[in-house]
């Protein structure tokens, strides 16, 4: 499987005007875009900013509602819809890999790449094929052909799956889905070492990460998409990464005086009544990790993707362990609102009294009126798009997520859990979301909140920092910054990262 | 009636082919319309307190079926006569069908939860214990059914029996418990999407478990009335199996969980038994009588569909390839607002 | 180098998944020693025979129900289906051989418009099967309302064919999860049918259409379901509707205790012939012990959910 390439600089796949449209929610209003042969492009943007959507479209997964997608100055992607064969030569690595887990290596070859590998004999075919390319691409990889997909690490994972996408008999354009999520250094050094010699065949990369120095550093053009449309490309060349978020319009909730106020006031109360506690918690996933929560104290759980947080969650929710103590009733707020969120039959009101409606009950019976109330109130102070009766599923996705956070806080509990839930929601929800947690908290609530966004933790009395599964660091009011979060996060020795 | 009124009460179509049956059969056999009616209405509640039964147990979601139903009513009636007889009281015995269903659906919720076993699985074993039982029971069974309750079940007035009223209360009740208790609208919660319904603090266990308990105390009441109204015997309750699953489907209860009917199983239970009363006026075999059942239960599933859930109008999601469910990523960003 | 180490020492994760199927072999060889202790010449070639002749039907099935439960679907009919093919059997297939055999082609093709139209309509595999199961009795009652007829005579004298040295029952047995083997194990079809068990999503990423792979194996399993009804009606010489009905649990019984899993994306034909043997012995060995027949299905489900139980232990402890 060789990679015969066009000729350098002619373009590959072009995005004319390209709009798709999902429910209410517009995720792309008019793309253009055009990824020429020999290039590595950069592709960055916020959390729905419409990038997944825009790859679906470039790899013809998905047709567009109005525009075109051009392959070789042809036009594929139609009303129509886009045809495997114009796609064959553009392939995908997904960021959350699109391998079948009971399927081996070399199976998971066969299905993406069968169409260039013998009829018979091919599972040695695709054997040898994928060890060829992993050695090439990932040395000292440890994977074997035999080896099933999901007994491999994370990191292994991603390397199978960039592989898979790249073994093909003609490849004009890789996308790159965060590739280097779950890599470590070294694999993402050689990966985009890689990269280069592609490009130099004349194949052109998209590469598509939040990890911007890394964009900057490898990609030969930047494109920005905001709000479903490219508003920018520059040569990657002389930018800077402040530059780029600038031009991603990069805006942080900042919080006001008061709340700072308030968060140095909570920080002060030291020995306040302890809410919930880990003492030297230790576990898959978790290395001696002792914490505390106070009465209303808001603690953040900060640091990397997966570096132990979500295990801190579990072990607060199901308190089954004897190293941790619980006080108190608890709720809590899913990220992935899809999965463990949204009950999709239902009102807003009746997914957002479920959690309430257990402590309003007398003897099992629920108490309408009392619950009419209180969902009345929720709606009305967090402005709940569409009220109180409107099927949750023809809600934006921003207002689904308030109505999942009103389900925990409508709730008598004294502990409220956040598994990072604002990705991915608008500027203005969070901002009305960041006020109640802060009001919530003055009136005596503990909230634990894990976030991915660091920017996130400048609203919480104290802070602990994760890597590996271990309290690195904890940041008490003023101390509480981006920077020093990130500081933390990657002090040690960078190749931690890698996880499992 | 305009079609959209039809279609957002999916227990409209049993009651349509229920008539339509009914209709059938008064043109076949010329007699009075009303006399059908008064027999199916005093066979239809048997029928129907399984079902509904059945029904609570498919709302708990996707793989959740109670398959032990069969042999529980068979157990039921012979423990149910067997204890009225020797106590005396008719009301003791039906509390004993009923005790011993709900002691059947201990063993399966015990695999369920804690074992982890499929329902399917842990129903069918249980039920299988369940029928050894009942065929050791069998043996040299003497006692007869209580011939009060027994006159109890035949009462007629005005031709509507009265064990028909007091099922249509039991579907009043079942009506309210899943709208105004607790439990009910947990067990609905779980149904829709049970990782939801845990991290938003309903004790899913619990309710799970709750729920085959239910299935099998009306499985047992079931078997109760049905000895004393027919006789106990080893096959009493075979049919009930499929008839149990098929009138929940047939009456509009969501199959992949989270919406429960209960009228509808009046509906299709009605149905269902006119229509044994029409293929026995027609002389049709047992053969016939399975594959127009196995047939129409078929016919309604494949018709109905499983991912097309009716009434939503913002189901985009739902409605592509079940696989989409998959793709948490996609479906996440697309409704970023 | 290390690859060759990999290959020799069992990772913790094959352990894992090959500990259900030794479990069963385990259980296998205490059901063998236990009845040659009550009585020895169970070990002889006629013994041996006599005891695996009533697991083969049972073994074969058990390969249908673990084809479907590799997409990760579950079969409620097999048993009345395998049922309805000893009536056809034992009925059309010997006043018309040509008409006979058409119909088995058509019950197989049946089961592949199952499939096809429990996925397109997205309907439960496990209520569309449990309502077909009843189109399958209501056939067989159609055809044989009593217990009766006779098999073909090539059918009757395979089932009484006698091999000199070796236990007939095992070739069957064998020669089945061997081909089983090589097409859910080793072959691209197979690979189609555990990937959408295993992960529908990227099959259809790569262009493949999960519809192909659930028909794929639909078909395959009522190809086995026909095979598995005419060994049964070679062995009992006649057709019987309901003889077959057990089968249902049992096959995915034998599934899970051959290491298959309820979720889809694994094949596991050698684990299924083991545990299918090891459920097939059962019964020989509760008659050995002079249990009721009466009890014989309740000892049958307990066992059941007591495998089941042992494998969420085991489980556990591989962790």
């Amino acid at each position: 499987m060789d990679n015969r390439g066009p000729r350098a600089g002619e373009p590959v796949v072009v995005a004319k005007g390209v709009t798709k449209t999902y429910g209410r929610t517009r995720a792309l209003a008019g793309v253009d875009l055009e990824v020429r042969a020999g290039e590595v492009l950069g592709l960055v943007g916020h959390n729905g900013a419409g990038k997944s959507t825009l790859m679906r479209v470039l790899a013809g997964l998905e047709a567009c509602d109005e525009g075109a997608v051009l392959v070789h100055g042809k036009e594929v992607s139609g009303a129509a819809g886009p045809r495997a064969e114009d796609f064959r030569a553009v392939r995908m690595a997904y960021q959350e890999t699109s391998l079948c887990p009971d399927l081996t290596v070399a199976e998971n070859i066969w299905v993406s790449s069968r169409h260039c590998l013998p009829r018979l004999g091919w599972r040695r075919a695709a054997s040898d094929a994928v060890r060829r390319r992993l050695d090439e691409m990932f040395p000292g990889h440890g994977v074997t052909p035999r080896d099933r997909v999901e007994d491999l690490s994370l990191a292994q994972r991603q390397m199978v799956e960039i592989t898979r996408a790249s073994l093909v008999d003609r490849l004009d354009l890789l996308i790159l889905d965060e590739p280097t999520e779950s890599l470590g250094p070294d694999a993402a050094r050689s990966l985009y070492d890689y990269v280069r010699t592609l490009t130099a065949a004349g194949t052109a990369v998209l590469l598509i990460s939040h990890r911007i120095r890394e964009v900057l550093s490898v990609a030969d053009r930047v494109a920005v998409l905001r709000d479903g449309a490219v508003t920018a490309e520059r040569f990657a060349e002389g930018l800077g990464e402040q530059d780029v978020l600038t031009l991603m319009g990069a805006h942080v909730a900042v919080p006001s005086e008061q709340d700072r106020a308030a968060a140095r006031a909570a920080g002060d109360a030291a020995d306040r009544p302890v809410v919930a506690e880990l003492r030297g918690a230790t576990g898959p996933g978790l290395r001696e990790v002792s914490l505390r929560v106070g009465a209303g104290e808001v603690v953040g759980l900060a640091g990397l993707a997966g570096q132990g947080q979500q295990e801190v969650l579990e072990r607060l929710w199901h308190p089954v362990r004897r190293d941790t103590t619980v006080v108190g009733t608890r709720a809590y707020v899913p990220g992935d609102r899809q999965r463990s969120g949204v009950l999709p039959l239902w009102s807003v009101a009746e997914n957002l009294i479920v959690t309430a409606m257990r402590g309003l009950a007398r003897q099992g019976l629920r108490r309408p009126a009392e619950e009419r109330a209180a969902v009345g109130d929720w709606v009305e102070r967090l402005a709940i798009r569409g009220g109180a009766d409107a099927g949750i599923t023809e809600l934006s996705g921003g207002n689904q997520q308030k109505v999942i956070v009103a389900r925990a806080f409508a709730s008598t509990a004294e502990l409220v859990l956040l598994d990072d839930p604002f990705r991915g929601v608008d500027v203005h929800t969070k901002t009305d979301l960041y006020a109640l947690i802060r009001q919530e908290a003055a009136q005596g609530r503990s909230v634990v909140w894990y976030s991915s966004e660091n920017a996130e933790m400048a609203h919480c009395d104290r802070v602990y920092v994760f890597r590996a599964g271990r309290v690195v660091a904890e940041l008490v009011g003023e101390e509480i910054s981006e920077e020093r979060i990130i500081a933390v996060s990657f002090a040690e020795s960078d190749g931690e990262q890698s996880n499992e | 009636m305009n079609i959209r009124t039809i279609v957002s009460r999916p227990w409209i179509w049993g009651f349509a082919a229920a008539v339509l049956v009914w209709a059938i059969i008064m043109a076949i056999s010329g007699q009075g319309g009303g006399q059908t009616v008064s027999l199916a209405l005093s066979l239809a509640p048997y029928l129907v307190v399984v079902g509904l039964g059945q029904m609570l147990v498919i709302t708990a979601g996707p793989g959740n079926i109670d398959v032990s139903v069969a042999p529980i009513i068979s157990l039921a009636g012979f423990v149910s006569v067997g204890v009225a007889g020797s106590t005396g009281s008719a009301t003791v015995g039906i509390l004993a069908g009923i005790g011993v269903g709900v002691l059947v659906a201990v063993i399966s919720t015990v695999a369920i939860l804690g074992l982890s076993v499929p329902p399917i699985i842990a129903t069918l074993a249980a039920g299988l214990v369940a029928s050894s039982v009942t065929l050791s029971l069998a043996n040299g069974f003497t006692a007869v059914p209580d011939p009060g309750l027994r006159q109890l079940l035949n009462v007629r007035p005005a031709g509507i029996p009265i064990l028909a009223v007091a099922v249509a209360a039991l579907t009043g009740l079942v009506i309210l418990l899943l709208r105004r208790t607790v439990y009910g609208r947990s067990l609905i919660a779980v149904g829709q999407n049970r990782r939801a319904a845990e991290r938003a603090g309903i004790p899913v266990a619990r309710v799970i478990a709750t729920t085959y308990l239910v299935s099998g105390a009306l499985a047992g009441l079931t078997g109760a009335l049905l000895a004393a109204y027919i006789a106990p015997s080893a096959d009493l309750g075979t049919r009930y199996l499929l008839d149990s699953v098929a009138v929940v489907v047939i009456g509009g209860t969501l199959i992949s969980g989270g919406r429960a009917v209960p009228v509808g199983v009046w509906g299709a239970g009605l149905f269902f038994i006119l229509l044994d009363g029409l293929v026995n006026l027609v002389g049709w075999s047992t053969a016939a009588q399975n594959l127009l059942k196995g047939g129409l239960v078929l016919f309604v599933l494949f018709l109905a569909g499983g991912g097309d859930r009716a009434g939503g109008t913002a189901s985009r999601f739902r409605r592509r390839p079940r696989t989409a469910a998959a793709t948490t990523t996609t479906t996440g960003d697309n409704t970023h607002g | 180098m290390s690859e060759l180490l990999a290959s020799a020492l069992p990772s913790r994760a094959r352990m894992r998944r090959t500990a259900p199927a030794v479990v069963s072999a385990v259980a296998l060889a205490v059901m063998i020693t236990v009845c040659a202790s009550l009585q020895s010449d169970v070990l002889s070639v006629g013994g041996l025979t006599l005891v695996l002749s009533a697991t083969v039907p049972l073994v074969i099935a058990a390969q249908a129900q673990m084809a479907l439960m590799s997409v990760g679907d579950i079969d409620l009919g097999i048993g009345n289906f395998v049922g309805l093919v000893t009536v056809v059997s034992a009925t059309t297939l010997v006043t018309s051989p040509l008409l006979g055999a058409l119909t088995l082609i058509g019950l197989v093709a049946a089961y592949a418009v199952l499939g096809a139209l429990i996925h397109l309509r997205r309907v439960p595999s496990l209520i569309a099967t449990l309502g077909a199961s009843f189109v399958w009795l209501g056939l067989g009652l159609f055809i044989l309302p009593t217990p009766g007829g006779s098999t073909p005579e090539w059918l009757a004298s395979l089932g009484s064919w006698q091999p000199a040295g070796f236990p007939a029952p095992l070739l069957p047995i064998l020669v089945v999860a061997l081909v089983v083997y090589l097409l859910t194990s080793r072959s691209a079809l197979g690979v189609r049918m555990r990937g959408l068990g295993s992960n529908p999503v990227a099959l259809q990423r790569a262009g493949l259409r999960p519809l192909t792979s659930r028909v794929i194996a639909y078909t395959v399993a009522g190809a086995l379901g026909v095979l598995s009804g005419l060994m049964l009606a070679s062995q009992t010489g006649g057709g019987d509707v309901s003889s077959a009905s057990s089968y249902t649990l049992m096959t995915v019984a034998a599934v899970i205790l051959g290491g298959g899993s309820f979720f889809g994306g694994s094949a596991v034909p050698w684990g299924v012939a083991i545990g299918g043997v090891t459920l097939g012995l059962v019964s020989v060995v509760l008659s050995l012990l002079d249990v009721q027949s009466n009890m014989q299905s309740a000892v049958q489900g307990v066992i059941v959910l007591a495998v089941l139980a042992g494998r969420v232990v085991v489980g556990k402890v591989l962790r």
